[in-house]
């Protein structure tokens, strides 16, 4: 310690050098309306690719009724619920980077300027705090940590994902020159002067010593040295970008195998593994969870068709006796796991002719499963004239595990498997 | 975005254009808060409510009180410690420290939900823990290593620079 330092004098230059410090750790480089519109943009778009492929999900599951969905590629919800989850996940670091990018903005002097400036930082509030709950709630949903959150997922996400894009379009519309100015890189010398307006690089003290906090500010940063060159000032900015960069890449690579096999390999913090479970393939509900153990395992279960006044019976052996299809279709759970798996048993349509249904009608699936929103589901003549739709016996080359829906279940190409209705209990023409 | 002006290439957005395009943008996101409000009431039950304003106040209060202020102190000290490293390899540690706490804030959760217990046995089917480990261990070594190779790259700079002179 230099004799500078020793005393009350002493302590008042560290002092300073601190409060310097820490305005110029709240002032870093990598805080400008630049770096705010680059992380900005790259966050609105994983905000609107959840948002699209939420709806898609959600849709799926309570259409309109003039809704009718894509069947082809089968592999279409798979790749849109692993996408929202992977998006979700990217949000992390998008969210946390552009956070901290505009930390300064939070210590706006004065607070409240005006009242649409008092709506404006509410909407930001509204928007900050939806976003972060969305994504956790979202993260926690995926291994079913329910415990932590006192109010339902879904309603809760479907309310929020309305607030969130619509929080962010309010704010696109609030910063829109902002956004404008900054759209495209400035050159250097340009990029220097353009900080926010409170936090920004300190000033000369000759331009700060209005009232109180600009004389503190113009006495902190009296202290000599310690200001960043451009050369530093652009490192500090690579680096962030690089951290933000890193760790988005890190997630996706070691958690979206979960959901996309060619990074199965490195499925090193993925809620679900593929491959897991009997026969291969991953469970959401358990038969014991289902309370479905006595009645799915009866001897005398029958799968009841129904279309109006005609109805028929199915036993297991009556539905092997049927033409029996073996097809390939993915498992894909709103929870963003999937699972490429071999499924054998009798297409629906068969069922549907054997019963007289016509070739647009609705039928609606109901399970032995207890206590179960998706006890009943229904579906569109897409699905279940389709020639991939299976009311499937056999899966991975083995007798339908009662924790997969033994006897039997549905499968269907690109729809989420909440709705392949396991321990089917009836078909009904409605 | 069309209007937007490409570095005098094309002329900036007019200010009538940007004062629709703004007033679109916030009519638009009115919509949504007001869609999703609705969604709201007409979905979840009142009871939740102040759960859900608990979650809301909590998360501003946990990142803008403790996480960003965490981070600016993490940074202070860094600064402090380090006046005379290269701010490179200062933002190489401190990008690998953020890389290391995002990463726990996604698997912390996991491990918390694997001790508690999961419905069966598919569901966290990993050692969430011991590759959380091996994660650290990978990331610190790399971090080595990039700092290490930032610093033979500028000696060799250096040398090079001075052997000219």
């Amino acid at each position: 310690m230099t004799t500078q330092r020793e005393g009350p004098a002493g302590l008042n230059v560290t002092m300073q050098r601190l409060l310097h410090d820490m305005r110029r750790s709240l002032a870093s480089p990598s805080r400008t309306p630049r770096m705010a519109t680059v992380l900005g943009r790259l966050l609105g778009l994983a905000f609107v690719v959840c948002f699209a492929t939420g709806l898609y999900s959600h849709f799926l599951q309570d259409p309109l009724p003039w809704m009718h969905f894509a069947t082809r590629p089968t592999w279409l919800y798979q790749v849109s619920q692993g996408i929202h989850i992977t998006a979700g996940i990217v949000c992390f670091p998008l969210i946390l980077g552009k956070l901290y990018v505009v930390f300064p903005e939070l210590f706006q002097s004065p607070p409240v300027r005006s009242f649409p400036h008092f709506l404006e930082r509410a909407s930001i509030a509204l928007f900050v705090a939806a976003s972060l709950v969305q994504i956790t709630i979202g993260l926690l949903n995926t291994f079913q940590l329910y415990a932590l959150f006192p109010f339902p997922f879904r309603q809760t996400h479907w309310a929020l994902s309305f607030v969130v894009i619509g929080s962010l379009a309010i704010h696109i519309g609030v910063k829109l020159p902002v956004i404008a100015k900054h759209w495209r890189k400035k050159p250097e010398r340009v990029a220097r002067q353009l900080t926010f307006s409170t936090g920004g690089a300190p000033k000369a003290p000759a331009t700060a010593t209005r009232g109180v906090t600009g004389r503190v500010f113009a006495w902190i940063d009296q202290t000599p040295g310690q200001h960043p060159s451009p050369a530093d000032a652009r490192t500090s900015r690579r680096g962030f970008l690089a951290t933000i960069a890193v760790a988005s890449a890190a997630l996706v690579a070691l958690t979206a195998g979960q959901s996309f096999r060619v990074l199965d390999f490195a499925n090193a913090f993925g809620p679900r593994k593929m491959g897991t479970g009997p026969s291969g393939v991953p469970i959401n509900r358990t038969a014991e969870a289902a309370d479905v153990l006595t009645t799915a395992n009866a001897a005398n279960w029958t799968l009841t068709v129904t279309n109006g006044d005609r109805s028929m019976l199915f036993s297991r052996d009556d539905l092997l006796a049927m033409q029996q299809y073996t097809v390939r279709l993915p498992i894909a759970c709103v929870e963003g796991w999937s699972q490429w798996a071999t499924w054998r048993g009798p297409r629906m349509r068969d069922l549907a002719d054997l019963v007289g249904a016509g070739p647009d009608v609705y039928f609606r699936a109901t399970s032995l499963e207890q206590d179960s929103i998706y006890a009943v589901m229904e579906m569109g003549p897409e699905f279940v004239r389709d020639e991939l739709t299976l009311v499937a016996l056999e899966l991975n080359g083995d007798v339908l595990d009662i924790d997969h829906g033994y006897p039997a279940r549905m499968i269907a190409p690109a729809r989420p498997g909440v709705l392949q209705t396991k321990w089917l209990s009836s078909l009904e023409v409605i | 975005m069309s209007g937007i002006s490409r570095a005098g290439q094309r002329p900036p957005m007019s200010a009538a254009a940007m004062r629709a395009w703004r007033i679109g943008f916030i009519v638009l996101g009115v919509a949504g808060l007001v869609l999703g409000g609705v969604v709201l009431l007409d979905q979840v039950n009142p009871s939740r409510y102040l759960g859900i304003l608990a979650w809301f106040i909590g998360a501003l209060v946990i990142h803008d009180g403790i996480i960003a202020f965490g981070v600016l102190g993490v940074s202070l000290v860094l600064r402090r410690a380090g006046r005379r490293v290269p701010v490179a390899v200062l933002a190489i540690l401190q990008g690998a420290i953020v890389v290391g706490a995002i990463v726990a804030l996604v698997v912390f959760p996991q491990i918390y939900k694997q001790g508690v217990g999961t419905l069966n046995p598919t569901v966290l089917p990993l050692d969430y823990a011991g590759n959380l480990v091996v994660f650290y261990v990978v990331l610190a070594a790399l971090t080595a290593a990039v700092i290490a190779g930032y610093l033979a790259v500028r000696a060799r700079r250096a040398r090079t620079g001075s052997a000219r002179s």
